[in-house]
């Protein structure tokens, strides 16, 4: 019985057998691009030649030359082809995804199906979408899949003349809530609000406006070291559609709310481990920064004290803060 | 004579899946005394003898067999697993008479009633019940199962995922919340409360590294140092402590409940949403059985009913009741609980570990997560009506265990209070949970318009008249229904809040070297029976340590080289596959699991399906 036997001197042997199978290998694969390209150089745009590509780019999916030969073929023989045919190339690029994730010929080649597909368009689109819902289960933070979303996203909204802002809001709220670190989701969430208000799609803005700053303080209550919080926050302060939006006295609270809540949390760790939250002190750095522009009356300024210790603790950022200094008035 | 019935073994039932990356079916190897006959004759000589199939004693024998030594393996029992086993309901009834009559070394007070649903004319049959002894559950981060994956015996068994841990208090449970991403979305937590949670769980994850915040609190208790340090309230303490620590009492020390806390949250999010596992068709039972089978491919020899009478360390003669003897070179290792008369080496067992397990008719679904078939519960001290001073921890086994048919369930009580008390803790704890699971899983109040109705300015008020009849109503409508209820003490050596400590056979090493006159035991190695500890911490240590003091060192250890049976089941590029045999790595390396090895582990992980 061959099961679990401990190893012995098995190692040039198998050595050995792996070089005969290479090279069995390597002789399979000229030839066959050989082939092609006799092929191709013979204007051959059959249905027989697809299968050529076919078996070609299952051992190299790289070979971005056969893809062009395949995608030339097909667009040559569009008329003979039917839906089963469309079905079978998504289902290939899918098979050599699953092997090859990183691959951007086989991306590529997907999209270009995709487009190309003769009918049943948003269907096909909305399908590809749980695609995608699938691919960020496995991976929520790779933005590559994010950006494929967005176009994903977008091409549905094209073919349906409607808007998916609202439900794309949800899943990044999901997707958040799963994760506070995916920076993508926050990134989208961006996008998103942005988007909804200058297309006027928020009935309630201001307690839309008041519900994003709940979520954000719940985010850094719990996790005060998470990059991906903290500059979301800092485009929310900055943004000016939503200093628009808000009353004067609202968004003052905003600010004053956001940095007692920064100093709080700063002191918090300070008496817990000794040192500052740099993202406290850039916050609160931004929001006086504002206070001023704005002629606001600033509660115990902190700004010259924090910018002094941003230089000893973000060194990298140090001329910055000198500059900042040197504007303080 | 071999038992009159016993559990479908892992060869008789297929996996019920196949792995499409296995190019031949995964032949499980038969063991003697199950597929195989026993063997009539024992080996000559042999370098270890050892005696007990239990966990530590079966991870043994695969180690040494592994490593090249010749092990005979035996047990008086006509079963395998001795107090890690997995029994039918009949095989219980005999062993509980067994310790009854004073048979079984290290047991006691073992009172059992079964219903007469159980039985030939019964609704149920005694074998579709698998009973664990020892009911564990197994972290997915832990020693064991790196040792289950390096030495692939993972292969015969199959696993599932308990993600639901319940804390009681103020008679109801609350669920655990552990993960950033509940205390996140917790509505009811107030904001500082999260800050400090997680900043304790931050600090846990690593806590060895930071002394400074720690030290000072070493000999102080965990309780402590959460409210002083991290200024957490007792619920999260408690939940800390107890449901996710799984700790006995409020004294466990800073050190040890961190580390028992972070054995939690590093094993959660290894194979998914969950830290623990719990082995289908029977836990320790399964397990050990598993190994035994590993260490027979690697030459040991197994025989059941057989009984070690004596030991002679200068003739180095072990006998057997059947009169049979066999020369040992090296050592005798020996479980507490086979040890046969005359043993006076044995180590006093002077720990109790009170168990209540009950086979209850209901499918307890009402407590489970998703699709998972088992669950924890957790009784604080002081959270039962007789005011335990020591925790209780419940493992709740459902009918997709396939260790109990459709409609049932397993309840396995444990508490390591010493003495008369530990049972009245037990049944307030049973008493709790049949209350609550009734609660839980019968008909809802009925949707009646007038029981809550709203005043004029807008506040709800409940009819409590209406509400007091339906309440009436339904405690008396059902009771649980016990199908079987199960008493017994165990005794071990292991204090209770320790995992093995190898200075404990040190104990033993100084009488090996003394001879006790008129002893059968003299030069014995004595292991460790399972302490109260609900996870399998102790027995690779334990193991370890004997394995290193027959061997010489511990490095070795399961350190086999497989032969893949395909080598030609290459990578598509041609290259051999470069994985890791360790699914698992140590601590110290990338906390990154390789997960393209646990095929057979992916039952429970959602598969992408496009």
């Amino acid at each position: 019985m061959q099961h679990g036997i401990k190893r012995r001197q098995w190692t040039k042997d198998l050595l050995d057998q792996k070089r005969e199978d290479d090279e069995k290998k390597i002789a399979s694969y000229k030839s066959l691009v050989k082939s092609m390209f006799q092929c191709r150089d013979n204007d051959d745009y059959t249905y027989e030649a697809i299968e050529l590509t076919t078996n070609l780019l299952d051992m190299n999916p790289e070979f971005n030359t056969a893809w062009n030969y395949r995608r030339d073929i097909i667009s040559s023989i569009k008329t003979q082809l039917d839906l089963g045919f469309w079905k079978n190339e998504l289902k290939f690029t899918m098979i050599q995804l699953k092997k090859f994730p990183k691959v951007y010929w086989i991306w590529n080649h997907r999209v270009w199906t995709l487009d190309n597909f003769p009918s049943q368009q948003l269907t096909i689109w909305q399908g590809e979408l749980t695609v995608v819902d699938a691919l960020l289960e496995l991976d929520s933070r790779n933005f590559h899949g994010w950006h494929y979303r967005r176009m994903v996203i977008s091409k549905i909204e094209e073919l349906s003349h409607s808007s998916l802002n609202k439900k794309e809001f949800d899943y990044v709220t999901s997707k958040i809530n799963k994760n506070i670190s995916n920076y993508s989701a926050w990134h989208q969430r961006v996008q998103l609000i942005t988007d909804m208000l200058s297309k006027d799609q928020i009935t309630d803005k201001v307690d839309f406006i008041k519900k994003e700053i709940d979520y954000i303080t719940n985010a850094i209550f719990t996790d005060a070291e998470d990059q991906s919080v903290w500059f979301y926050i800092v485009w929310m302060v900055k943004f000016p559609t939503i200093r628009a939006l808000l009353s004067k006295e609202d968004y003052s609270n905003f600010l004053r709310e956001l940095k007692d809540n920064a100093l709080m949390i700063n002191a918090d760790e300070v008496d817990f481990s000794g040192k500052e939250n740099v993202w406290c002190l850039k916050i609160v750095l931004e929001i006086e920064i504002i206070q001023r522009l704005l002629c606001e009356p600033i509660v115990e300024a902190v700004s010259k004290d924090y910018l002094e210790k941003l230089i000893k603790l973000d060194p990298l950022r140090q001329n910055r803060y000198r500059f900042l200094l040197s504007k303080l008035p | 004579m071999l038992s009159p019935e016993r559990r479908p073994s892992m060869v008789e039932r297929r996996p019920s899946f196949f792995s499409f990356q296995q190019p031949t079916p995964l032949i499980v190897p038969h063991l003697a005394g199950i597929e195989d006959p026993l063997p009539e004759t024992t080996p000559e000589k042999v370098d270890v003898l050892i005696v007990g199939t239990g966990m530590v004693e079966s991870v043994l024998a695969a180690a040494l067999s592994w490593q090249g030594s010749n092990v005979l393996h035996v047990d008086s029992n006509d079963y395998y697993g001795d107090s890690s086993a997995t029994l039918t309901v009949e095989q219980i009834k005999r062993w509980v008479s067994q310790i009854n009559d004073n048979q079984i070394p290290c047991y006691k007070n073992a009172k059992l009633y079964v219903s007469n649903d159980i039985g030939p004319n019964g609704k149920y049959q005694s074998r579709t019940f698998g009973i664990d002894l020892s009911p564990k559950i197994m972290f997915a981060k832990s020693d064991l199962l790196s040792i289950l994956v390096k030495s692939r015996v993972y292969q015969y068994l199959e696993f599932q995922a308990l993600s639901t841990f319940h804390t009681f208090e103020n008679d109801s449970f609350e669920k655990l919340q552990n993960s950033r991403q509940e205390i996140f979305t917790n509505d009811t937590l107030p904001l500082m409360t999260k800050r400090n949670l997680m900043k304790f769980i931050k600090f846990v994850l690593d806590w060895e590294q930071q002394p400074e915040i720690w030290e000072p609190y070493k000999d102080k208790s965990l309780a402590e140092f959460l409210v002083d340090k991290f200024k957490l309230d007792k619920p999260q303490v408690f939940e800390l402590i107890f449901s996710i620590g799984l700790c006995y009492n409020i004294d466990t020390k800073v050190p040890e409940s961190l580390q028992r806390i972070r054995r939690y949250l590093i094993s959660f999010d290894v194979y998914g949403p969950f830290p623990v596992l719990y082995s289908k068709y029977g836990g320790a039972g399964e397990i050990s059985q598993g190994f035994c089978r590993s260490a027979a491919v690697a030459g040991a020899t197994y025989k059941l009913n057989e009984k070690l009478v004596t030991y002679n360390p200068e003739t180095k003669i072990a006998t057997f009741e059947d009169g049979s003897k066999v020369e040992v070179e090296e050592k005798v290792v020996m479980s507490p609980s086979q040890a046969p008369e005359y043993s006076y080496n044995m180590p006093e067992q002077k720990y109790e570990v009170h168990r209540l397990t009950c086979i209850v008719e209901k499918n307890c679904s009402e407590w489970f997560n998703n699709s998972e078939s088992a669950a924890v519960i957790v009784f604080p001290p002081n959270s039962l009506k007789s005011g335990n001073k020591e925790v209780v921890q419940a493992i709740i086994i459902g009918s997709g265990s396939e260790c109990c048919p459709d409609g049932t369930c397993i309840w396995y009580l444990s508490t390591t209070q010493q003495g008369p008390r530990a049972e009245m803790d037990l049944d307030a704890a049973l008493e709790a949970m049949e209350i609550s699971i009734i609660r839980e899983s019968s008909t809802k109040i009925p949707e009646d318009d007038n029981l809550v109705q709203v005043t004029q300015d807008g506040h709800s008020i409940v009819n409590s008249f209406k509400l007091g009849q339906s309440f009436k109503e339904y405690v008396t409508r059902e009771k649980v229904q016990l199908l079987a209820k199960l008493y017994y003490t165990q005794l071990t050596n292991t204090p209770p809040f320790n995992v093995v400590n190898p200075a404990l056979f040190d104990h033993s090493q100084e009488q090996i070297n003394k001879f006790i006159p008129n002893a059968s035991d003299n030069g014995v190695i004595y292991t460790a029976m399972p302490s109260g500890e609900i996870s399998y911490d102790e027995v690779v240590t334990a193991a370890k340590v004997i394995y290193e003091k027959i061997v010489g060192s511990d490095d070795d250890f399961f350190d086999v080289d497989f032969e893949d049976e395909d080598p030609m089941a290459m990578g598509n590029d041609g290259t051999a596959p470069t994985y890791d045999e360790n699914a698992i790595e140590d601590d110290d390396e990338d906390e990154d699991v390789d997960m393209n090895r646990d095929d057979d582990n992916n039952e429970f992980v959602g598969k992408m399906e496009i």
